[in-house]
């Protein structure tokens, strides 16, 4: 048992007046202690989700209907209500994609961290007071002592992220959820947002969780990297073997349709033609089937397994890795990157 | 974190509103001055004829001889010394002693009503949330629909029947019994209950959407504290802004409860004052209950400083 979080067959549905929407499918993940795990994939990829479930903070129609999720040897899945309200925000920290609404407006920012503390130690409002200034001085948040008695809408967006980070590290948990915590920032803010949770995370020696669809920030920070589609994992591998070799057709064209700088203003960007399948009604094969260069019969026939691709730490869910598949070679072997 | 408050409520902006109160009730007292004027007949117009030379002896006893311009600026002049004139309908009585007489029954019912709205109105609101879609959501959501359509002299008349008459529990008018007010407060307060219950109902349904509430969960709190302290505080912003016009519609009381239960409070000679064109008694009566109104939604306007911490007046004074 290495593993600091051990998810198996997560399945997740939406029950909506459309109908069910699955957004996750039977999901497998591990996270080790200390490491960074990134999670890409489009809107509606169900990497969101996945987190979301794995602390069981759903949004009213959401159903967890399968799967385990095994958390330093508790089962989040069988826990109870109170023993999981003592795990959240003291063993796991979240930062959320919007700072804008994630903070409670009418409450000041020091209030929202100090709360926090107080929920999961046993310490005084005056010890938690100045905890949260720590905090805020750990974050960078300029003259922490004054600023906690500010409220949410006197801070810009990144400073109300920083906000979050505080509250997500205030019990300094082993592991963080990062659920895209720089979509809504400004680009430059986005990097000292990253850096600043890269740092943190090699300070307290936490494991995070980053959900992205930015290919830049993983390949900036992740130790290991989930790549998502249709509610599965299509492709995982250590961040700098997915970059060099990218097994999945997805993972490729993923890659394809990043601009690249030597090239701006030349040629044009090469996006993924269709878009992402309609969850309510999925594929009976490959959800990306549908969009693949590659694709072959049996794509759309047979849901492909998750095979073993390249090495130990490596997985591919696609026919070509296949013995049987006749056009592996260009996709399995080094030569083809 | 109270001195943060106040800090964002400058007595520049409370001098600036209350000066624009004064000019809002100016343009009331103008507006319905002449509105009055305008429609045809008098107080002293009567199916009995008065002899001619009574009633110019009337109209000059009450100035009514006078250009219309003046008796507007005498009108003017003695409210601003809050005199609000001698009654033309009941000899010997002042506007003001009507309102003396009539307030305090009026307000201890509305009052009592205030309280049931509130009381009742939030908490069955919040339980309606709490339970959406189930059956306490689906109760609470039936009846409050049933209280706003249904007229309060219905109410009021229904229950009358059953409680007094069948069932002899309470008086059926008078509040000379404390089981008196029964009726009337519930008669009073049932649309404003139904208001409220339904406002609370989806201003928290809407907070509890709120991405905030998620992170409040994502802390590990306490389902209880996360709804009275991240949910409920947030969501009573709206019904909070209602508040205001609802105390003072129901504490200047309602015409029809009090001719029902028998009250001798204000809200009758709302109507009254009107039908026997007492023309003192609808201006002081108008100007009374424009004032409360505006009190009442200024006090309200100020208590959203505590309320919600965006509120900043500074920019406005």
């Amino acid at each position: 048992m290495t593993e600091l979080l051990n998810v198996t067959g997560l399945t997740t549905s939406f029950h909506t007046s459309r109908g069910r929407v699955q957004a996750v499918r039977g999901v497998d993940l591990t996270v080790k202690p200390g490491e960074i795990l990134g999670i890409v994939g489009e809107s509606g990829s169900g990497k969101s989700v996945t987190c979301m479930s794995i602390l069981r903070l759903l949004k009213r129609q959401g159903r967890i209907e399968g799967g385990s999720a095994v958390f330093d040897g508790r089962d989040l899945m069988e826990l109870d209500e109170d023993a999981l309200t003592d795990l959240r925000g003291n063993e796991i920290g979240v930062i959320f994609q919007d700072p804008m609404s994630s903070l409670n407006p009418t409450l000041t920012v020091g209030e929202q961290v100090i709360e926090t503390v107080l929920r999961h130690r046993n310490i005084g409002r005056r010890a938690a007071r100045a905890r949260a200034v720590e905090l805020f001085e750990m974050v960078r948040i300029p003259s922490a002592a004054t600023r906690v008695d500010a409220y949410p809408h006197e801070f810009s967006g990144g400073m109300r992220q920083r906000v979050m980070i505080a509250i997500a590290l205030a019990c300094e948990p082993k592991l963080l959820i990062a659920d895209e915590p720089t979509t809504a920032l400004d680009v430059t803010i986005q990097r000292q947002i990253l850096s600043l949770i890269k740092e943190l995370q090699g300070r307290l020696g936490m494991a995070v969780i980053l959900i992205t669809h930015d290919l830049g920030v993983i390949a900036e920070t992740a130790d290991r990297v989930m790549v998502m589609y249709g509610g599965m994992v299509m492709e995982e591998a250590p961040v700098a073997e997915i970059f060099a070799l990218p097994r999945h057709p997805y993972t490729r064209g993923l890659m394809a349709s990043i601009p690249d700088p030597r090239t701006a203003g030349e040629g044009r960007l090469s996006p993924i033609p269709g878009t992402p399948p309609d969850m309510s009604d999925p594929p009976k094969g490959c959800p990306f089937a549908p969009r693949c260069p590659v694709a072959m019969r049996v794509c759309a026939e047979e849901m492909p397994r998750l095979y073993e691709a390249g090495g130990p730490a490596n997985r591919s869910r696609c026919w070509l890795m296949d013995e049987a598949a006749p056009a592996r070679a260009p996709y399995n072997t080094e030569d083809a990157a | 974190m109270a001195n943060g408050a106040l800090s964002r409520l400058p007595l520049a902006y409370v001098g600036q509103r209350l000066v624009l109160m004064l000019v809002t009730l100016w343009a009331v007292i103008t507006l319905t001055f002449f509105l009055m004027h305008a429609v045809p007949g008098g107080p002293f117009v009567s199916e009995k004829m008065l002899a001619p030379e009574i009633e110019a002896a009337l109209n000059a006893k009450y100035g009514l001889d006078e250009p219309i311009w003046r008796q507007y600026l005498n009108y003017l002049g003695s409210v601003i010394t809050f005199d609000l004139g001698p009654s033309f309908k009941y000899p010997g009585m002042s506007v003001n002693e009507m309102i003396a007489e009539g307030l305090p029954v009026t307000a201890q019912t509305g009052l009592l009503a205030v309280l049931c709205v509130v009381a009742l109105g939030v908490p069955l609101g919040v339980a309606a949330a709490l339970n959406r879609n189930r059956w306490p959501d689906t109760a609470v959501m039936t009846i409050a629909t049933i209280g706003a359509a249904i007229p309060s002299y219905v109410i009021a008349t229904v229950c009358l029947y059953i409680f007094a008459l069948r069932l002899g529990w309470v008086p059926a008018f008078g509040l000379d019994d404390w089981r008196g007010y029964f009726l009337p407060v519930f008669a009073l307060s049932g649309f404003w209950l139904s208001f409220i219950a339904r406002l609370t109902r989806s201003s928290l349904l809407e907070t509890l959407d709120q991405d905030y509430m998620t992170t409040a969960r994502a802390k590990g709190l306490k389902r209880r504290k996360i709804l009275l302290k991240h949910g409920l505080r947030n969501s009573l912003i709206p019904v909070v802004t209602i508040m205001g016009p609802v105390i003072a519609n129901l504490l200047t009381g309602s015409f029809v409860i009090e001719q029902i239960f028998a009250l001798p409070g204000i809200g009758r000679h709302f109507v009254l004052s009107i039908t026997n064109r007492d023309y003192t008694a609808i201006m002081g009566i108008t100007i009374f209950y424009a004032a409360f109104l505006m009190l009442m939604i200024f006090i309200v306007d100020m208590l959203y400083v505590w309320l919600d911490p965006r509120i900043d007046y500074r920019r406005r004074a």
